[in-house]
């Protein structure tokens, strides 16, 4: 009885995580895969990949795999400050998506249960328009011609500043990753605020804690794991947008996904592509370990 | 139905699943190959609506097309698969490797009765001696276009690529200025202005073209392929690096909106990039027989005449003058002289270890300051 028992548990547990589990087998751990094969490939005359065994008669001698690439990636200095740059470039835009999209979660999560969908489709309602049309919106929103501009340099010049170009600048490339990713940070912190028992707060009252205790000791720490989960949800598509920085940015603003994108379309390398995704691929992984790593003591209290 | 949570969780699924749908590209190629449909693979806004729709007339067939915005895009997507194209409109250097990859089907000229009204100098290049495989189809000078009052106001020279590289004139125009964000482009320039050969491959040279790239960076407003045709047309831009066809509609987009401004576009004295387009047929295609037919028909002066007079390309078609408006026929920035012929170069293909080095320059110009 009992072993059959175990065995219903056991084919439950496979039939619940299978199609996830071959989701990211189909998805992630194959392209991976085949990315980390390409990487270690020799680029082809013309662009692809090199054969893989050399062809009757060949002179050269690049084919099979290589490490050169990686070792053309660690050669120069160069990528590792794009690197660097692509992250700060993410966790800023994380951090502003964080803070403004907080505030509007909590409002949602605290407003009357009929108005609460409405709100949640106004969030959600950009994505009914083209992601390329609302990033061009911001090219005449920022322009040096526009309104929006004319006020800014307009209160600055009362100030006695310089006037101020919005537009190809890295702060129209940081308007427009906040913008994007925004819902993306709202959703999660919603789902995750709106489970919060309201008697806790309460509880907390009759103790004693003024409002800002109330938030800071029960509201904050509860709603850690949707901070984190709406937190990965930002950074790690800003870490690979190639078009906001080319549509936006200006002369110096390149980021890794740009780069990307640069040796698949433009420079036809395609080993030396795969390998700065492999590379971002494994920041990537690490970010999330230490992220989860950091999760792990709120999750403690929900046992 | 009080279960907010699963309706929240939809709800954001939903809000994945419309984002993932509005990036994900739309070019998909659909090879319907016993059906009477010639596939163009060929450049945005490259041929007369007007055109295609005699064109269609005259075959009794359909002419479907994708398009690219970039050579490399265009080589891209076949490196990557795509297929079923009978006609691409590749720029010479582009052409060069499609030939030698042995991805084109040799022309059958008795089908092409038309050729004769192509000008010779355009005919037998050093890419397809004996044109066993490309047609020209039209061309493009990258040059400079700027805002003429503002220039003559500002006492700055036009004929010259010293205006995007020379501080002592980029501090009179500084955030008003775009180059193309194209490393073979904007290096050619460099490498012009510097008085060496675009096709110049030898790597001291090419840090001499980053340094003085780097030297001219802070000045420009941003490296852009396509919004300074607007941005120059609107007067937010002063002097934009780009192509000749780019400048015509600007200027043509600043005279009908009636600014109070002209644009105007010249060659530089040091010399162009002449970009050379010309048709070929592609191994993939199905239906050889229509594209001989749509090349002989472009090879019409009337037909031909009809995309200069549309985009302001440079036509090497005699027959066609005949029929393009004076005001771009007598235009020396579209229908360069003999003198200036000389001094335009087409660019050549680089090889694989010369494209790293050059996309690593090149990530030096975009990240680094001087």
């Amino acid at each position: 009885m009992i072993k059959g028992d175990n065995k219903a548990n056991r084919i439950a547990k496979w039939l619940v995580s299978g199609p996830p589990l071959l989701f990211l087998l189909v998805f992630f751990v194959a392209p991976s895969l085949i990315m980390l094969f390409t990487s270690l490939r020799f680029p082809g005359e013309f662009g692809g990949l090199a054969p893989i065994a050399a062809p009757a008669g060949a002179v050269h001698g690049e084919y099979g795999l290589t490490l050169e690439t990686y070792q053309f990636f660690f050669s120069d200095i160069l990528y590792a400050e794009i690197f660097l740059k692509s992250f700060a470039v993410a966790a800023a835009s994380t951090l502003i998506c964080l803070i403004m999209a907080y505030p509007l979660a909590l409002l949602i999560a605290r407003s009357e249960k009929r108005f609460r969908n409405l709100m949640v489709l106004l969030v959600v309602l950009p994505f009914a328009s083209n992601f390329l049309i609302r990033i061009y919106a911001w090219m005449i929103i920022l322009g040096p011609e526009s309104v929006f501009s004319h006020f800014i340099n307009a209160v600055l010049g009362a100030f006695g500043v310089a006037p101020v170009t919005l537009l190809f600048s890295s702060f129209a490339v940081l308007v427009g990753m906040v913008y994007v990713h925004l819902p993306f940070m709202v959703l999660p912190l919603y789902t995750n605020l709106e489970k919060h028992d309201p008697a806790l707060l309460d509880a907390a009252q009759d103790l004693g804690a003024n409002a800002w205790q109330r938030f800071w000791r029960v509201t904050w720490p509860l709603s850690l794991p949707g901070v984190f989960s709406g937190s990965a949800l930002v950074f790690i598509p800003v870490l690979g947008m190639f078009a906001v920085p080319d549509i936006l940015g200006g002369t110096g603003d390149i980021l890794i996904g740009n780069l990307i994108k640069d040796q698949f379309l433009g420079t036809r390398d395609w080993p030396f592509g795969s390998t700065l995704s492999i590379m971002l691929t494994l920041a990537v992984l690490a970010i999330t370990g230490l992220a989860a790593w950091l999760a792990r003591p709120a999750a403690i209290p929900e046992k | 139905m009080n279960v907010p949570g699963r309706s929240t969780a939809l709800r954001a699924l939903l809000a994945a699943v419309l984002l993932l749908a509005g990036c994900s590209s739309q070019q998909q190629n659909t090879a319907a190959s016993s059906e009477n449909v010639l596939h163009l693979f060929n450049w945005n806004n490259y041929i007369a609506p007007a055109t295609v729709k005699r064109f269609e007339q005259s075959c009794n067939c359909k002419l479907a097309q994708d398009y690219y915005a970039d050579n490399e895009e265009m080589l891209a997507k076949l490196a990557a698969g795509a297929s079923g194209y009978d006609l691409i409109v590749p720029t010479g250097n582009a052409m060069d490797t499609l030939i030698r990859q042995d991805v084109l089907k040799p022309l059958d000229k008795s089908l092409l009765p038309n050729l004769k009204n192509i000008n010779p100098a355009y005919l037998d290049g050093a890419f397809d001696p004996g044109n066993k495989y490309s047609v020209p189809y039209a061309y493009t000078l990258t040059l400079l276009g700027f805002n003429q009052e503002k220039m003559k106001e500002l006492g700055l020279p036009t004929d010259t690529w010293a205006i995007i590289f020379e501080p002592k004139y980029l501090e009179k125009i500084k955030g008003r200025v775009t180059v193309l964000d194209s490393q073979r482009e904007l290096m050619a320039a460099a490498l012009m202005y510097l008085g060496y050969s675009v096709n110049d491959a030898d790597e001291q040279h090419w840090q001499q073209a980053r340094d003085l790239i780097l030297r001219a960076k802070p000045y420009w407003a941003a490296f852009s392929n396509t919004s300074y045709v607007k941005e120059l047309a609107v007067g937010n831009l002063w002097v934009a690096h780009g192509y000749s066809n780019d400048m015509f509609q600007a200027a043509l987009d600043a005279r009908k909106t009636g600014r109070k401004f002209s644009i105007g576009y010249s060659t530089p004295k040091e010399g162009a990039v002449l970009a050379l387009d010309s048709m070929v047929l592609h191994q993939s295609g199905a239906r050889p027989d229509l594209a001989h037919q749509f090349i002989n028909f472009m090879l019409d002066g009337k037909n031909s005449a009809e995309l200069t007079n549309l985009t302001g390309s440079g036509n090497p078609n005699m027959d066609a003058l005949q029929f393009i408006r004076p005001e771009i026929a007598d235009n020396k920035a579209i229908f360069p002289d003999r003198e200036l012929l000389a001094r335009l170069e087409m660019l050549q293909d680089l090889d694989r270890r010369q494209r790293r080095l050059l996309s690593r320059l090149w990530t030096e110009i975009k990240l680094r300051k001087l």
